[in-house]
């Protein structure tokens, strides 16, 4: 509470007169201090006031907006066109009439320093001899040197060199030495610093990679193929079911009449059914190679004894002539339709 | 090197185990306290030398400094010491002054030890600007961005606060905030790039909150630019007289600006 006779005199804008004031002030209270004690205050007064918590919210924001418009519109404020320091101090002077607890008071100190810096710096700009200097003028007027128009947002490239040029003639600079022959680097990078970034880099790629491979891990490539080649033996098997006595011709199963690039997938992925075991080819009475799954006895049985490998080759042509050869007009395995 | 001289110092000699102690002592010597050696060592020192010998280390110290001189920032003495002079360190302050010599009488320039304490030089240019010479050089935009700034704090008085150079930087179109096509970062350019050049002084405003700084001129500026000039130009711009800006036309007119310096002879 003693603080209220300084604070409250803030608001005048006369700095003599002000501190006339505030030492008066002090000492009355000083005074009063003395007579009566801290009775001065009635403790039931003070109760009332501050039981009413929804004014004391309003008092504290109130303040806060004035720190917050003081701090934000400082160079407005700090131009000698307007009045806008003793407007904001008039608006504290009122509001401190409602101070009762420590913490708006605080707010309210708070609010003084704010204002004294910025009078201090008016009082700077006001109390130079001769003319007072205005950044804001000289703004203006370096924009129309630099040959920029100020409604404008275009960019001259010269601009700053007309600066540049304007200051050399102020500046008693050593020209710069320059080799004739090439350029020479006074300074080299550091092969340590070389080294670091080297490291650093695939670090962080690794980093930025690494979550996205996990999510990925379903659709990988390795996954999908195993997906794929799961469902040609879904196929394989379901043929074989609706009808075991005749045979799977292998042509016929993995031609797809539509598209090449699909038989070939589906060459690659039978060949993996071959492979693990899960299927078996064999040649029928007039040589052409069939296909038959394994039986889940056999799998075991089959074993690695039997196992021989070949590679086929089917190139467009060739692909043409065993759809004519064969006649197929469906795929026996359908295109994946999930891509 | 030294340290194999060391070595087979003390193998070859065991009589002299004191010397490895006060060769290293001389070493560390470099960095922090390089002691000017006195007149009569200067003399002694000289005399086991040939005058080749010292031309070519001066000749040595020269282009070290111009070479150095690229990037602006104060060369430090202790840096000339340990990768110039060398085994000179002893007759420094002749090699020092015939460099400066070579300096004012070949090249024009004034080698300014700027910093008594960290022991800093730098070189500025003694000869009057010409105009028009930028024809021939191209022009530094960034001279222009300190230019701008030199005359904020000068014309107030000295000593500014940061958000008063940045909001008018702003004005003309070069926000900090924002890569400049330009400048780059613009911050950077000028509370470390001019800091370290020494045309700026950067510090921090104790006891505010948020932190601010604020800027001054900086040892490099006092030296290098004319107050008298930027207020010559001041007027120009202002279309004003500058002797109307009373204080700062005293202030330009009372410190030897770097133009009269130039022209005062030597030691």
């Amino acid at each position: 509470m003693s603080d209220s006779p300084l604070i409250r005199t803030s608001g005048d804008n006369e700095a003599p007169r002000q501190n006339g004031y505030a030492g008066r002030g002090r000492g009355e209270q000083q005074q009063n201090d003395g007579d009566d004690g801290d009775g001065a205050f009635g403790p039931a007064d003070l109760q009332d006031d501050e039981g009413d918590p929804s004014l004391r919210r309003e008092i504290r924001s109130k303040y806060r907006d004035l720190i917050n418009s003081v701090q934000q519109n400082r160079e407005d404020m700090l131009s000698p066109s307007n009045n806008k320091l003793t407007e904001v101090l008039e608006q504290a002077n009122k509001l401190f009439k409602d101070v009762r607890q420590a913490r708006e008071a605080a707010l309210d100190a708070q609010l003084l320093v704010v204002a004294t810096d910025l009078g201090k710096e008016k009082a700077s700009q006001l109390f130079v001899e001769g003319t007072a200097f205005d950044p804001t003028a000289f703004a203006e007027h370096l924009l129309s040197f630099m040959g920029l128009n100020r409604l404008e947002d275009g960019e001259d490239a010269d601009a700053w060199h007309r600066v540049a040029r304007k200051a050399e003639c102020c500046f008693s600079t050593a020209p710069s030495f320059h080799y004739m022959m090439g350029s020479f680097h006074a300074e080299p990078p550091p092969p340590k610093q070389r080294i670091e970034r080297q490291r650093k880099a695939p670090t962080k790629e690794a980093k930025r990679i690494m979550p996205t491979q996990l999510k990925k891990m379903e659709e990988s490539h390795q996954e999908a193929t195993e997906k794929e080649v799961e469902r040609v033996l879904g196929h394989l098997k379901r043929y074989y079911q609706d009808d075991p006595e005749s045979p799977i011709y292998y042509y016929e199963f993995v031609i797809d009449p539509n598209s090449f690039s699909r038989t070939v997938e589906n060459i690659f992925h039978t060949s993996f059914l071959i492979r693990d075991g899960w299927a078996r080819m064999y040649l029928d009475s007039a040589k052409l190679p069939c296909i038959a799954p394994v039986e889940e006895g056999e799998v075991e049985a089959g074993g690695s004894t039997s196992r021989k490998q070949c590679i086929i080759s089917i190139s467009p042509k060739t692909w043409k002539e065993l759809i004519d050869a064969f006649d197929i007009r469906d795929a026996m395995i359908h295109p994946n339709t999930q891509h | 090197m030294t340290q194999r001289r060391r070595l087979s110092n003390t193998q070859n000699s065991p009589q002299s185990r004191q010397q490895p102690g006060t060769l290293m002592a001389q070493e560390e010597d470099d960095d922090s306290t390089f002691t000017q050696p006195s007149t009569s060592q200067v003399q002694r020192g000289l005399e086991k030398l040939t005058p080749a010998q010292v031309e070519q280390k001066t000749a040595e110290v020269v282009q070290y400094f111009l070479v150095k001189d690229q990037k602006k920032i104060p060369i430090r003495r202790a840096d000339l010491v340990k990768h110039v002079v060398k085994d000179y360190r002893n007759i420094y302050p002749e090699i020092i002054k015939r460099a400066e010599r070579t300096f004012d009488q070949v090249f024009g320039l004034k080698l300014v030890e700027i910093d008594t304490k960290s022991h800093s030089y730098i070189l500025i240019n003694k000869m009057e600007p010409v105009v028009g010479a930028s024809i021939i050089n191209p022009t530094n935009p960034k001279m222009g961005l300190l230019f701008v700034i030199l005359s904020i704090i000068f014309m107030k008085g000295g000593l500014v606060r940061e958000n008063l150079i940045w909001s008018t930087l702003k004005k003309l179109r070069v926000d900090p905030g924002e890569k400049h096509e330009e400048f780059g970062d613009v911050r950077k350019v000028v509370t470390d790039e001019f800091v370290r050049q020494r045309y700026l002084e950067y510090v921090r405003i104790p006891h505010t909150e948020p932190v601010e700084h604020e800027f001054r001129w900086g040892q490099r500026a006092d030296k290098e630019v004319s107050k008298a000039k930027i207020l010559e130009f001041m007027g120009q711009l202002h279309e004003q007289d500058p002797q109307s800006w009373s204080q700062q036309y005293r202030e330009a007119h009372s410190t030897p600006s770097s133009s009269q310096a130039s022209t005062s002879s030597q030691r």
